[in-house]
């Protein structure tokens, strides 16, 4: 027959031991934490706004903007994330939170490693080198980060024209960049844009 | 009329040879900046990987300043069709993923350690605690006997 004291020390060791595994797996496990990526398109002056250093959207042929991306990393992990640039006019279809604005001609991307909890910067430095006249639109020749880019996309007079910039990140399964970042099991998608007129 | 068609071709050979040896060039080239972009999402697979199994933001950093600077080799290559800075960003990318890979192997084993380390404590301090409990009189007793001993001693 087993002594009552050694039942009740086994039973005691027990609740004490599964106490004390719980304290340390919470403190071992990885706090939840909602997985984003939020980034920005950055003004010469640092700021959210004033991207043509005055009131009007105005950029006549020659001049240089110094513009930077600011992308910030919350996935949990390193992730390779590309930003897409297109232009656009106002009847372009804008992308969305699910779909990227395919149906606007890519004029080019950036890409980079961005490692968790970290922001990244890129630098996003254009102008209008030229612009043409062709049916009543006009086209424009660019330089975007010291690339030459000729544009397919034409604005009536030159005004309205769209910067869509979209965030794109690289999915290991498909091996192959894929629209916005991924949140469970679907895709979220962060486009912006930048109006401007050219002159 | 023998002649003739023989310099006619040895012309066509002459005017099509510098054109194959141009796309092998070129083929080569873009074989090379293929086996880069491979390298490098290889490279970022085995960062990724080490940076799950808890390997530190310091280490991942680091790692992560190497992928962008093979990233920048790619795009060079890419863009002056150079395979001198494809192969710099095959190799800056066979590094980052070898290093990567025994960063992750050391996060694994450390994991390991801190779980097991983490466990055996709590069972060792389960024990001690029941044995705490159970014998909790003993050590009234004792402070008791303790207590007597200091007055007559006085």
């Amino acid at each position: 027959m087993v002594p009552r004291r050694v039942i009740v020390f086994i039973l005691l060791f027990a609740s004490f031991s599964v106490v004390y595994s719980s304290i340390a797996y919470y403190t071992l496990s990885k706090p939840p934490a909602q997985e984003f990526m939020a980034w920005g398109v950055f003004s010469p002056g640092g700021s959210l706004s004033n991207y043509f250093s005055g009131s009007e959207a105005n950029v006549t042929v020659g001049k240089s903007l110094s513009w930077h991306f600011a992308v910030t990393n919350r996935m949990g992990s390193i992730q390779y994330a590309q930003i897409v640039y297109r232009l656009g006019n106002s009847t372009s279809v804008s992308p969305n939170a699910t779909v990227s604005g395919d149906a606007v001609p890519q004029l080019g991307n950036s890409s980079i490693f961005i490692p968790n909890e970290q922001t990244a910067l890129m630098n996003f430095t254009w102008s209008i080198a030229s612009s043409i006249s062709r049916g009543g639109l006009i086209f424009l020749n660019m330089t975007i980060n010291g690339n030459q880019v000729t544009t397919s996309v034409g604005a009536v007079g030159g005004q309205r024209f769209r910067f869509f910039f979209e965030l794109w990140t690289f999915d290991v399964a498909s091996n192959s960049f894929q629209y916005g970042y991924k949140v469970q099991n679907s895709r979220v998608g962060v486009p912006l844009q930048v109006w401007f007129n050219s002159l | 009329m023998r002649f003739r068609i023989a310099a006619l071709l040895g012309i066509i050979m002459l005017c099509i040879f510098p054109l194959s040896i141009d796309r092998q060039e070129a083929y080569g080239q873009s074989t090379q900046v293929d086996s880069a972009r491979r390298a490098l999402v290889q490279a970022f697979v085995s960062v990724q990987e080490a940076d799950l199994e808890g390997a530190s933001p310091a280490q991942i950093s680091q790692l992560a300043d190497n992928l962008n600077l093979a990233l920048s080799y790619e795009e060079n290559a890419t863009r002056l069709g150079s395979n001198f800075y494809a192969n710099q960003s095959l190799k800056l990318s066979d590094s980052a993923s070898l290093e990567a890979q025994s960063v992750a192997n050391a996060a694994r084993a450390q994991t390991l350690f801190d779980q097991g380390s983490a466990y055996s404590l709590s069972v060792v301090a389960g024990f001690g605690s029941a044995l705490l409990v159970l014998e909790f009189h003993r050590l009234n007793d004792i402070a008791r006997k303790i207590r007597l001993r200091r007055i007559r001693l006085e």
